[in-house]
């Protein structure tokens, strides 16, 4: 039946599968089995063997070094940079503070001034509207007045020459023809000097 | 006499309250921190600064920037630990904010080639090094021997890639597991422990010749 089923953990182990448990090996965080297949290796094969020596006397020599410690003054000087850090932080605290406070009213500001400026470019926009309208044509309709008709006793007597003349002749017979007005008021008026 | 009493009930309460803060785990550190105590971000520097300083120096090698880079971590937290999500590890999150520093300090480095890693840590090794950890005790050669080790295996951690010798420092110096590495670096889990396990390897292969 052995040969059937195959251990699934052979006691023997390969130097590849001895290579790639070793880290847990060294760390002692091997299960039983395993563990006693790596020893039951190291005790067959001698270059595997001195590998694992080397490795834990490397490791042993660096494990035992021994720990340096902060200098006299490293308290201190800690100190100081957390008190600096500490008053850097406040700085820092209050220059936000301020900053956001700033930023709020510049954010103010900077509406205000939209507005405005966005009320003064409506104004001006509109007014040039004003300007540009292109009111549509309108027939202009004006009645003809209606011309009294002269209501005098004498009717008027016009000067007048034919068209067939030069003009000074026509100058020299108006001054000379009687001068008798138009409109029969004016007449009338001359009359009672 | 009244202020004398007064004086002593105030240290006796600082006394009280430094306890409690200790006693606390972290999360609770960090909750009363925000709830206005102060002295709840000490508790936090103290239990941080010496891991971090020593994450931060193994990743960039430069011990004096290591230390404004550590303070520039707790800055960051300071500033920023209203933010922290309380529903995961505080650790993490510290570690994660000093990664970052970390890899755009190297990411800088690389941009200005004139400041190298070995460079700086050479220079760091023979002046500013405490040398308390080593037992006065030992012999000359003794001493000798130990810090010569150590700077071999500096040196050798400096040479590994910046994002391997990355998980490297997080697992081995640090301890984290894979899982917060992976979230320390922001990478998936199969990539850490393939970064790890080639990490390790490279270490070995390097720093062998000086230790057989």
């Amino acid at each position: 039946m052995g040969y059937l089923f195959p251990d699934p953990h052979p006691i023997s182990m390969d130097c590849r599968e001895f290579s790639e448990k070793h880290l847990a090996f060294v760390d002692d965080t091997l299960a039983g089995i395993e563990l006693v297949r790596m020893q039951r290796h190291t005790a067959e094969c001698d270059t595997c063997a001195r590998q694992d020596a080397k490795v834990r006397r490397a490791l042993l020599l660096f494990r035992n070094l021994p720990p340096i410690e902060p200098s006299t003054g490293f308290s201190d000087r800690l100190e100081a940079r957390l008190q600096e850090a500490h008053q850097n932080d406040l700085l820092l605290e209050t220059t936000r503070v301020n900053l956001k406070r700033g930023v709020l009213a510049a954010t103010f500001a900077t509406l205000a001034s939209a507005l405005m400026l966005a009320y003064i470019g409506n104004t001006l926009y509109q007014t040039e509207v004003a300007r540009d309208v292109v009111m549509p044509p309108v027939v202009a309709i004006a009645t003809e007045p209606d011309l009294a008709p002269i209501t005098t006793s004498t009717p008027a007597i016009v000067a007048s020459a034919s068209a067939g003349l030069t003009i000074w002749p026509v100058a020299l017979f108006a001054e000379e023809a009687p001068v008798q007005f138009a409109h029969s008021r004016f007449e009338m008026a001359k009359l009672d000097r | 006499m009244a202020d004398i009493v007064r004086k002593k009930v105030v240290s006796v309460e600082g006394a009280t309250v430094r306890e409690r803060l200790q006693a606390m785990d972290d999360s609770a550190v960090v909750t009363a921190f925000l709830g206005g105590e102060e002295r709840a971000f000490s508790e936090l520097v103290t239990r941080y600064q010496t891991r971090l300083l020593n994450f931060v120096y193994r990743t960039i090698g430069d011990r004096e920037k290591a230390e404004d880079l550590v303070q520039e971590v707790f800055i960051r937290v300071y500033r920023h630990l209203h933010r922290f999500d309380r529903s995961k590890k505080f650790s993490t999150w510290v570690y994660t904010i000093a990664s970052n520093l970390a890899k755009n300090e190297l990411r800088n480095r690389s941009r200005n080639p004139l400041v190298l890693f070995q460079t700086v840590q050479k220079n760091f090794q023979d002046e500013d090094r405490p040398l308390q950890f080593e037992d006065t005790t030992s012999r000359p050669d003794d001493m000798y021997r130990k810090r010569h080790l150590r700077e071999v295996v500096e040196e050798s951690v400096a040479k590994l890639p910046e994002h391997h010798r990355h998980v490297f420092v997080l697992r081995e110096l640090e301890g984290k597991s894979y899982e917060e590495i992976a979230e320390i670096t922001e990478c998936n889990l199969g990539t850490v422990k393939s970064r790890l396990n080639r990490a390790r390897n490279s270490f070995a292969e390097i720093i062998a010749p000086y230790v057989d």
